[in-house]
């Protein structure tokens, strides 16, 4: 008897949390401020994609509140998506080893691009990539790009470093911080020799290319202070000089230039795993116009300058140049983007992910 | 006594409460640990044991375990060897400022855990407040680097962190040991150490025991101090629990792992429930 009314909760119980969530109107055509106050627009992003520098002018412009939540790690992005129950978030902004996963999975929709004003305007060659397309509508609007590279205080080290080795150089033992994501992974496998003849190996390494890339990170772990779960967490390091050479994103240098560090990054000649981030809208989102506003907004080139300046990442809008000084440039590589391009190899869908994090955390754990 | 209406009527709403937000979402880890994982996280729902046999197969995880019960350890160990002559000074000591010094000792409870433990980065960092001093006064010339994102930097952290756990249960049993217990023994020629030992000690037993276990099922299921003060080798069996969840989207293994530390923590629980009774010679 017990376990019947017991079990008659549970199902009731289920019941309520798998029928929260579900729940998304449609919204009607008619151009107003007053539509939109109130109005919150929810964005699961990179860390400094929410940044009020441009999310303030938005809502000023729409009356609608904007809230960016952060994730570290591709990963954490689907575990928030999913945990949400999908109507949480309206805007997503994945990286190409999740977005092609999210469009398969139904958990963005198609955008229509005749909303997105400024869409001609962004490079051909993030526009081109078809891992957003299907069949043939397009998921995903190109929004930044850059490097997991060698981020490293040129104040303590003073000739600029040329190699992934300094990462394993004895003077800096105790100074490296290396990023708490299975991308740790992908830099193994370059540095392995995997990547030379097939960049998308590393993405899709065999068993034995995977221990090798353990074994190689075992030996980088002495060197190690901390491996970093968020790019704050990054800065905070290299600004109390407990890291001083790390693998990062130029957010690092961009951030703490500005507070007058000499900290600089660089893509090693071994080359260097790169992202290009894109803007989705969420399938079971309830603010699908203000979303397209967003999108539009953020892409117009004096806009999308302003990402560039707070997150010194390339974006997408070549037209940002003009908007950036010489500094910023030379930072976000704007002034030389195919360049740059070609030097990185971009992130890809990893299948066997479970087993690059299961690696992952036996390199952390330091077990077989 | 027979329950009637008004009994109902004040339990139930405990009642519900635990039903909905502790008895179901166990019920829930539990179903789920049986389950397994397909792309994206996507959970089938199968009913194997393959969650549970990956977690005794692989050392990563029963490994990980058996590290976390050593570090736990540590945690109540120094967090007795800390409160107890604390909770003895001001149990049997201090005579105007008692109630100053127990607040002093509870305060820290009404400041956030990550406040906490960040001040703990702050003090014990290379450039921080403690290696800055120990420089100063020439006791070390380099920083030592081992007191912040290491073991130890967890476990002082922890250690601070859980120290009013411990010390409140064990102050108590010290104010309840009645003062004619000790006067006696005193007149009777023991000096102090053999009182404490054989008096006070004794008597305080159950609160010691209770202390004990709150620091160690306490850091059994920390996850935010390895995170925010650990190093590169330093892993919980939270962080794995974490993991699971919240990056890796396993979450069947994440809740055969849940399950595995809630059975852990019944059996800590009932033994130190039984050691207390066993114990507990002043109410006989």
């Amino acid at each position: 008897m017990k376990n019947s009314i017991l079990s008659i909760f549970a199902l009731a119980f289920m019941g309520l949390i798998t029928s929260c969530g579900n729940g998304s109107t449609t919204t009607t055509a008619a151009d107003s401020k007053d539509k939109f106050k109130g109005k919150t627009l929810n964005i699961l992003c990179w860390e400094g994609y929410a940044d009020a520098k441009f999310t303030k002018p938005f809502e000023d412009m729409t009356g609608a509140t904007v809230k960016g939540t952060y994730f570290a790690s591709s990963d954490e992005l689907i575990a928030k998506l999913s945990a949400g129950g999908g109507a949480v978030y309206d805007i997503v902004t994945p990286s190409p080893d999740m977005a092609q996963a999210l469009v398969e999975q139904d958990l963005v929709q198609p955008i229509d691009l005749k909303k997105i004003t400024h869409y001609d305007s962004l490079a051909p060659i993030l526009r081109s990539m078809q891992d957003v397309v299907k069949n043939g509508a397009t998921y995903g609007v190109p929004f930044t790009w850059g490097p997991d590279y060698l981020v490293y205080n040129a104040d303590v080290i003073k000739e600029t470093p040329t190699s992934w080795n300094i990462l394993f150089d004895p003077k800096y033992k105790g100074k490296v911080a290396v990023w708490d994501d299975i991308s740790s992974i992908y830099l193994a496998g370059i540095l392995n020799g995997d990547a030379k003849t097939d960049k998308g190996e590393i993405y899709n390494m065999t068993d034995a290319q995977l221990a090798a890339a353990k074994k190689k990170l075992m030996e980088l772990k002495p060197q190690v202070r901390k491996f970093w779960t968020s790019a704050g967490e990054l800065n905070d390091l290299m600004k109390n000089k407990e890291a001083v050479v790390a693998v990062g994103w130029p957010l690092t240098p961009a951030t703490l230039k500005k507070e007058g560090m000499n900290i600089k990054g660089i893509i090693p000649s071994e080359g260097a795993t790169g992202w290009i981030d894109r803007l989705m809208i969420t399938k079971a989102t309830a603010n699908k116009e203000l979303a397209e506003m967003f999108i539009d907004y953020i892409t117009k080139a004096e806009n999308i300058a302003k990402v560039a300046d707070v997150t010194g990442y390339s974006v997408a809008n070549n037209g940002a140049a003009r908007y950036l000084s010489a500094e910023q440039l030379e930072l976000t590589q704007m002034n030389n983007t195919q360049y740059y391009f070609d030097k990185l190899n971009f992130w890809q869908y990893v299948k066997a992910r479970n087993k690059y994090n299961e690696v992952w955390n036996e390199v952390k754990g330091g077990t077989k | 006594m027979k329950p009637n209406r008004s009994f109902w009527l004040l339990i139930s709403p405990l009642m519900l409460w635990m039903i909905a937000f502790l008895i179901l979402p166990y019920c829930r880890i539990l179903i789920q640990s049986s389950y397994t994982v397909g792309e994206f996280g996507a959970l089938k729902t199968d009913f194997t044991l393959d969650s549970y046999n990956r977690f005794f197969s692989k050392e990563l995880y029963y490994g990980t375990l058996l590290k976390t019960f050593g570090l736990s350890a540590t945690v109540t160990l120094c967090a007795l060897f800390l409160s107890i002559p604390l909770a003895y000074y001001i149990a049997f000591k201090a005579k105007r400022n008692k109630i100053l010094l127990y607040t002093l000792i509870i305060l820290p409870l009404w400041v956030s855990y990550i406040v906490r433990a960040y001040a703990w980065k702050i003090i014990l960092g290379e450039e921080g407040v403690l290696n800055s001093f120990l420089m100063y006064i020439g006791l070390t010339n380099q920083p030592i680097s081992v007191l912040l994102y290491s073991d130890v930097a967890v476990i002082i952290g922890m250690t601070h962190i859980y120290t009013p756990f411990v010390l409140m249960p064990i102050y108590t049993a010290f104010e309840q040991i009645p003062k004619s217990l000790v006067e006696a023994s005193k007149d009777l020629g023991a000096g102090r150490w053999t009182t404490f030992r054989k008096i006070v000690f004794p008597l305080s037993l159950p609160g010691i025991i209770a202390g004990g276990t709150f620091a160690f099922v306490l850091s059994l299921g920390d996850f935010l101090a390895p995170i925010l003060l650990g190093g590169p080798n330093t892993l919980f069996i939270a962080n794995i629990f974490q993991n699971m969840f919240g990056t890796s989207n396993d979450k069947p293994l994440g809740s055969a792992i849940g399950i595995i530390l809630l059975v852990i923590v019944i059996l800590v629980l009932e033994v130190s429930s039984r050691a207390e009774k066993r114990f507990s010679s002043l109410e006989s």
